[in-house]
């Protein structure tokens, strides 16, 4: 029998029935409020977090990690007068004209190659019908010598130039895009891996072999080449615009990413299933639902947020390295993406070093540092701190590690 | 539970994960275009013959009207693309288990860069380019074992002390850099600490001129500064393809090239790989260390590392003879995995260092026009040694720890 002034959604203690006669005030109470039950969640919360604050590194990380968020914030905010995206993302992402006016190979038909300058979706071979994927080829500006570094940085508000001249709007709208990235794909990813891994622990028997043997099937593939290839299907598919490759991005990390959650999740219910509190509530009448809710998912999150962190910091570098081995996702200087912005300059840097070398000595060498330099700082800076909170996370959460 | 029983039944869920995994890549496929499918299990036309991913070719007999293309229907009708769907994955399958994996483009870009790849068999192309890749990755594994083990057990002994903090912040590091810009910056660094302040590089000519044939001038089109030439020395395969000049009995650079007796150019080869190396250890150290330190965390809370010490065993012995050797088990698995995702290649790496192997291939099919054989055969592959990977890192883990299979 629960006593009257609780409230029914929280008997995580299971209760002595009171003596009959003694109204619910004649419990001794713990806590420091009168009056109300205290939540050992909360103590759980607060004991967590004196560990967490005790590991400087951690901190640190988190400090850091306040900083982005700020970032992000101001980056959806931020208004960049993006004219070139808009026109992509208006001809659905298959077209583009570089200058009005100008011949664009789309209006071309299939198979007869294009005369004269104009703006080409891809290479074609006469005949051949070429994929779709392409991203239609900007002109950039080369590399110039003018813009002193800290030009970059002077908030122009539209983009119409490459965000080599244009950092501090690459970078801002860039906090946007990686960020969101990145926690959206492992929020998906995670979500699903907690619902697989949940289902398969508890119920066990043929539903978890079928689940772990699809868990294994998806692991068996390496992450980046079933992103590729699922990407690729994808714009095949038809999502070639631009709003069309982002989600079929997140939905390929995604579907790379939900198995390791899936184990992870499996292997921490199949431990706490068959913890004494479990047995105590279904000895004192809880459902599978009741006891999955508020015993068996809150204590199996843990590795689940430890895992998410760490993934949150290494998506981003996954899409600058795929855009950094040339797999065009979503034509470079169109996506203030910091990965991608550091890699288009990094990509420059063999032929410009070409051209220092072949310089009358005594000119200064054209290297685009501040390209390359900030957003791979910004990069670096989000994935070590969401590391190191990470893990101070694990030692604050792991009651073995506290000794 | 006996070993061999185990073995057996791990072989036996093999089969559901093959033919999942090949399900997954049946699926995707098939959402390629049919010309660009026919294409990909053609051999190279070099002109003589017409494309079989045209349909409709002019008729031999009257060049003015049209006629279906024979290789077209040909194709069509082996890779079953007018039969149901279950047929056209049984065939799928069948191909893909007899490794019959498709050919290399006519027309993709990497095909266009490098002609001798044009229309190989997928299979040899990867076979030519896998050695390279191994090489490398037998070597980032040597120095990752050597850097993380010892720094992982010297971290976890000395937990949250100076030595703890900065050995996770140093590996830390090269994990939050993005692989090429770790792997740019250090390049240009030894380039030019080597070279001066040219940025020409000292590996360019100089002592070994043939390292420009051999794997591509390092860095990327480095040496035509020095030549003078407009045309790279970069060839993007190894000469020994090309005529003959050198023949490759084992297909590994440095082996091949000891076995020629030229051991200056083997100890050249080697020398190009270790820096790449470093990298990819450096930037993979991180993984490692934090499986390391955590499991030599979780031995040394127990009994018998408390018995050892109680027993008056020197800290050393403590920790290297009892903790130590306890905690590899986790560690050998990670190794295992880590192991199978190396051999997937290094696209990155081997792309900013110009070297080759098939992480590069997969790469170079990614750019420009797609080759889409290349790119399905190297999901196959690195699936394949991804899971037999698993099966001996669950062996060897069985081995190592009784309780895995008896329990």
């Amino acid at each position: 029998m629960v006593a009257q002034d609780l409230p029914s959604s929280e008997p995580a203690i299971p209760l002595a029935a009171p003596e009959p006669g003694a109204g619910p005030s004649a419990r001794p109470r713990r806590g420091s409020k009168p009056g109300r039950r205290p939540n050992p969640r909360i103590d759980q919360y607060r004991r967590t977090w004196y560990f967490f604050r005790r590991n400087t590194l951690a901190m640190v990380g988190l400090g850091i990690l306040v900083f982005f968020l700020f970032a992000f914030v101001y980056g959806v905010s931020y208004h960049v007068d993006d004219q070139q995206l808009a026109l992509w993302c208006a001809t659905g992402g298959s077209n583009t004209t570089c200058t009005p006016g100008e011949p664009s190979v789309c209006t071309y038909s299939q198979g007869t190659l294009p005369t004269g300058p104009g703006c080409y979706m891809t290479p074609v071979v006469a005949g051949v019908p070429y994929s779709n994927f392409l991203a239609p080829t900007m002109t950039l500006s080369p590399p110039s010598l003018g813009p002193a570094p800290f030009g970059a940085f002077v908030a122009s508000g539209q983009v119409g130039t490459p965000y080599f001249e244009n950092l501090y709007d690459g970078l801002v709208k860039g906090s946007m895009w990686s960020l969101s990235i990145a926690v959206t794909i492992v929020s998906i990813g995670a979500l699903t891996g907690l619902l697989v891994g949940v289902v398969s622990g508890f119920y066990g028997g043929i539903v978890d072999e079928g689940l772990m043997r699809l868990t294994d099937i998806f692991l068996s593939i390496p992450q980046i080449l079933l992103v590729i290839v699922v990407i690729i299907a994808g714009v095949e598919l038809g999502l070639s615009s631009f709003q069309g490759r982002i989600f079929l991005m997140v939905g390929a990390f995604a579907l790379t990413w939900w198995p390791t959650y899936g184990r992870i999740v499996r292997g921490q219910v199949l431990v706490v299933r068959e913890q004494k509190y479990v047995e105590a509530a279904r000895a004192s009448g809880a459902g599978n639902a009741r006891i999955l809710r508020k015993h068996v998912l809150p204590n199996s999150l843990y590795p689940v947020f430890v895992q998410m962190s760490l993934d949150v910091g290494s998506i981003p570098l996954l899409v600058a390295a795929l855009i950094y081995i040339g797999f065009p996702i979503v034509p470079n200087p169109l996506w203030p993406e910091w990965g991608s912005i550091a890699a288009e300059a990094t990509l420059t840097l063999p032929s410009l070093i070409l051209t220092c070398a072949n310089l009358a000595p005594g000119t200064a060498c054209p290297i685009p540092w501040w390209q390359i330099l900030f957003p791979g700082a910004a990069l670096f800076l989000f994935a070590i701190s969401v590391n190191f909170v990470a893990d101070g996370l694990r030692d604050a959460l792991d009651p073995r590690l506290r000794r | 539970m006996r070993m061999s029983v185990y073995i057996v039944r791990r072989l036996i869920l093999l089969v559901p994960i093959i033919v999942g995994v090949m399900t997954i890549t049946f699926a995707l496929i098939s959402a390629i275009p049919t010309p660009q499918r026919i294409e990909a299990s053609f051999p190279a036309c070099r002109g003589h013959c017409y494309e079989p991913w045209q349909q409709y070719i002019p008729c031999p007999s009257n060049a003015t009207q049209t006629c279906v293309n024979p290789l077209w229907t040909k194709a069509t009708t082996d890779l079953g693309l007018n039969e149901p769907i279950p047929v056209q994955w049984a065939i799928y399958m069948k191909n893909s288990l007899t490794f019959n994996w498709g050919y290399t483009s006519n027309f993709s870009s990497v095909v266009r860069s490098f002609p001798i790849l044009q229309g190989q068999q997928v299979t040899t192309v990867l076979g030519w380019y896998l050695p390279y890749t191994l090489e490398l990755a037998l070597l980032s594994m040597v120095l990752i074992i050597a850097i993380s083990l010892p720094l992982g057990n010297l971290s976890a002994v000395y937990r949250n002390r100076p030595v703890d903090q900065v050995a996770r912040v140093m590996s830390f590091s090269g994990f939050a850099l993005p692989a090429f810009l770790l792997g740019t910056l250090i390049l240009y660094g030894v380039v030019f600490a080597v070279g001066g302040s040219s940025g020409i590089s000292p590996f360019c000519g100089g002592h070994f001129p043939a390292l420009n044939d051999f794997y591509g001038s390092w860095p990327y089109q480095g040496c035509t500064a020095i030549y003078g030439s407009t045309t790279p020395l970069y060839q993007g395969y190894p000469t020994w393809l090309q005529d003959g000049i050198i023949s490759s009995p084992t297909g590994f650079p440095t082996v091949d090239s000891a076995i020629h007796g030229n051991w200056l150019l083997a100890g050249d080869t080697l020398l190009r790989l270790i820096i790449p190396a470093f990298v990819i250890a450096y930037g993979t150290v991180a993984v490692l260390l934090r499986f390391v330190r955590n499991s030599m965390l979780e031995v040394m809370n127990l009994d018998f590392v408390r018995t050892a010490r109680a027993k008056g065993l020197s800290e050393k012995a403590v920790t290297k003879r009892h903790a130590g050797r306890n905690s590899l088990n986790v560690t050998i698995t990670v190794l295992g995995l880590l192991f199978a995702f190396f051999i997937g290649g290094f696209p990155v790496i081997e792309t900013v260092f110009n070297l080759w192997g098939v992480g590069r291939l997969l790469a170079l099919s990614l750019t420009g026009t797609f080759d889409i054989g290349l790119v399905f055969g190297s999901t196959i592959l690195f699936t394949f040694l991804v899971v037999i990977a698993n099966i001996i890192v669950d062996v060897l883990y069985a081995y190592l720890d009784p309780r895995v299979r008896l329990g």
